[in-house]
């Protein structure tokens, strides 16, 4: 029997800068390649609830202001609990940059005003006042597993990830969750200037980096192909290889400039 | 006194930058004279009340609309200045007044075209007060230079306010957000449009929301990217109607450049141009450097398409299909003007646009990010090579003679493509 993925893309229209929709093109190509079936599901403002349970794997991207601020509206609690139970039981999921911050407790504007995450993850978001510098490059970090990854950031808000959770990479150039920010003085976060990036809770990843991520990094998005088939088939996945040769040199274009 | 030091100085610094093929010195004039005296463009203009000055700010078709304009003033003997190419900051401005200035500071023009950065209309807007000001469109545009769309589009709705009543406003009413900037405000305003046929919205697409209320627009037609005929259904805020939307006898080929040409025209008119020798003008139109300009390089036909951003980039994509085109050499580079940021490649349709191409290049910067964002579109019989002007060479030698090479590049890499071209620097 062919194996069959269902992708589900939150809010594409609203959450969807800086070509988030590549993440999508490459899943669904590297599945394509090697004969697994997809499906993609664009799960647009007042999507219902329900349908979440149905997906492999998750993807969200960024968004402009405005934008977030519809999509903060359309998450009702059970839209939120429903997300969470998702992410709880193991679902793959890819939350970039806006999505990854939205995943945690709160972010907090320039001007000080909270605006309330999902709360799913234990972490938070600040944007240190109205003359704080975005922190905008190329950036290169190591994940747990050995693998060096490339990317884009473009955020001002500063991510403190609570202790128990896990990193998704430590930078190896570039600013990451925090940059250089003192961190809030409670005691329960990491400290400032951690050189962290992101975070991996289950099989959901929580980054800033654009790019697209999965293009350059072909091993993120077979890793989460590879936990989608291994959670819905119940069964140990070895994934065909396959020719990353190309994604391999642009990667290490933008390695060897950034770190020489 | 002092400001007519920094004109002499300043033409001096012109004059020595083109003898040496430094580029054209488009910027460090200006620059110095405003750093010693930041009223200089006001002094300047309070000693040439005469001289009108128009104004083009928008993410695609600024220097073509310039160009338009120039074209259509000039051919009917007005005499015209206008910013170079890319000096589109305040320091480019004062520069091109400082080439055109005689020593007294007198500038013997009718009319001053500026093209505006997005980013610098605001100020620009502080020290210049103009008679026409043209916003053509909002796209996604280098995110880690501008910010996002909507934080712009704000910009410009306070920068507007405090314009004189005089001005009058040339606003495109397929793009909501430009043609809400026209919405509460007392001047005069005019709106140009393009019939559209259409009815799928592109990726890139960006202000599919009401300006006004936020809710997601309704459109009964798109011309291309979220530009169409556009409706509220919850606020009933609605596209204005346009005072022009077709032309006969386009100058250049390209939906975009429909949008670009209304605009002038409506400008012209606006100043007085009658519209019969609007149109006669427009029929001696040349494009503008890079802007689907033809150069002959080793007896192979090149035609240059500045691709810069994903709306842009599918505009040419569509464009180059229309003229059945069977060769492409694209471009990519990350430069400050490019935008450091290739994310934006994911978001150009290569999916649909791609299949009758017998012969495709890449090159530029980053390369590779390129020919693996073809790759995934379905293309992996790709020539690629970081150096340009092998790239070049390579296109050239799969040509037969009677093809041309469409070459569509990043900012950057169209001012390196025309320098290895023509031999010489625009900038």
């Amino acid at each position: 029997m062919k194996q069959n993925l269902k992708i589900g893309w939150l809010y594409p229209d609203l959450m969807s800068t800086y070509g988030d929709r590549g993440n999508i093109i490459v899943l669904k190509k590297r599945c394509e390649w090697r004969g697994i079936k997809t499906e993609i599901l664009n799960l647009n403002e007042g999507f219902d609830e329900k349908l979440l349970n149905n997906f492999d794997i998750l993807f969200m991207g960024g968004a402009q202001d405005a934008q977030q601020q519809i999509v903060t509206k359309d998450f009702t609690s059970a839209k939120i609990s429903a997300l969470k139970k998702k992410v709880e039981d193991g679902t793959p999921g890819l939350y970039v940059c806006g999505a990854y911050q939205f995943l945690g407790k709160y972010y907090k504007e320039p001007n000080g005003n909270k605006i309330k995450g999902l709360g799913i993850l234990d972490l938070y978001t600040e944007y240190p006042g109205e003359r704080a510098v975005r922190l905008i490059g190329n950036i290169a970090l190591k994940t747990p597993d050995g693998n060096i990854l490339v990317g884009f950031e473009n955020h001002g808000g500063r991510t403190f990830i609570g202790k128990k959770l896990q990193p998704f990479g430590q930078v190896m150039k570039g600013f990451g969750n925090n940059g250089n920010q003192p961190a809030m003085q409670d005691g329960k976060t990491l400290q400032a200037g951690d050189k962290t990036e992101g975070v991996i809770y289950k099989n959901s990843i929580g980054t800033y980096l654009h790019g697209p991520i999965l293009p350059k990094n072909p091993e993120i998005a077979d890793w989460l192909i590879e936990k989608a088939l291994e959670r819905k088939y119940e069964k140990k996945i070895k994934l065909e290889k396959l020719d990353n040769s190309l994604s391999q040199k642009a990667k290490m274009a933008i390695l060897s400039r950034i770190t020489s | 006194m002092l400001d007519i030091l920094f004109i002499v100085l300043g033409k001096i610094v012109i004059t020595v930058s083109k003898l040496f093929n430094l580029g054209s010195g488009s910027t460090w004039p200006g620059h110095i004279a405003l750093s010693y005296n930041k009223n200089f463009i006001r002094n300047l203009l309070s000693k040439n009340k005469n001289l009108k000055i128009i104004l083009i700010a928008g993410t695609n078709g600024k220097t073509t609309t310039g160009k338009l304009i120039r074209t259509i003033l000039e051919k009917n003997n007005r005499k015209v200045l206008q910013n170079e190419e890319g000096a589109n900051l305040l320091n480019g401005i004062a520069s091109s007044f400082i080439k055109y200035a005689d020593i007294s500071g007198k500038i013997r023009c009718n009319y001053a075209i500026f093209e505006i950065d997005e980013n610098t209309f605001p100020l620009i807007l502080e020290n210049i007060n103009p008679e026409i000001i043209i916003l053509l469109n909002l796209f996604r545009d280098q995110l880690d230079r501008y910010g996002e769309v909507n934080i712009v589009s704000n910009k410009w709705q306070s920068a507007l306010k405090k314009i004189k009543p005089n001005v009058s406003l040339i606003l495109n009413s397929d793009d909501p957000k430009i043609a809400y900037l026209g919405n509460k405000i007392k001047n005069k305003v005019e709106y140009f449009g393009v019939k559209g046929t259409e009815q799928s919205i592109d990726h890139a697409s960006d202000s599919t929301y009401c300006p006004k209320c936020g809710n997601k627009l309704s459109y009964k037609s798109i011309t291309f990217s979220h530009l169409g005929d556009w409706t509220c259904t919850s606020c009933g805020l609605e596209k204005p109607k346009p005072d022009i939307e077709s032309f006969d006898g386009y100058p250049l080929p390209g939906l975009y450049n429909r949008y670009n040409t209304h605009a002038a025209i409506l400008t012209a008119k606006t100043l007085g141009v009658p519209t019969d020798k609007i149109a006669k003008a427009l029929k001696d139109f040349k494009p503008a450097f890079g802007r689907q300009e033809i150069i002959k390089y080793k007896g192979k036909k090149i035609q240059i398409f500045l691709s810069k951003n994903p709306a842009s980039f599918n505009q040419s994509l569509a464009t180059i299909n229309d003229l059945k085109a069977k060769n492409l050499l694209v471009i990519l580079n990350d430069r400050i003007p490019d935008g450091r940021d290739v994310s934006w490649i994911w978001d150009i349709d290569f999916e649909n646009n791609l299949k009758n191409f017998k012969s495709i290049t890449v090159s530029g910067d980053r390369v590779y990010d390129m020919a693996l964002r073809l790759k995934y579109a379905g293309k992996n019989s790709l020539m690629s090579n970081e150096i340009l002007s092998d790239a070049i060479q390579d296109s050239i030698d799969h040509i037969p003679e009677n093809e041309t090479l469409y070459i569509l590049p990043t900012y950057s890499a169209m001012l390196d493509l025309r320098k290895i071209l023509t031999g010489k620097a625009i900038l």
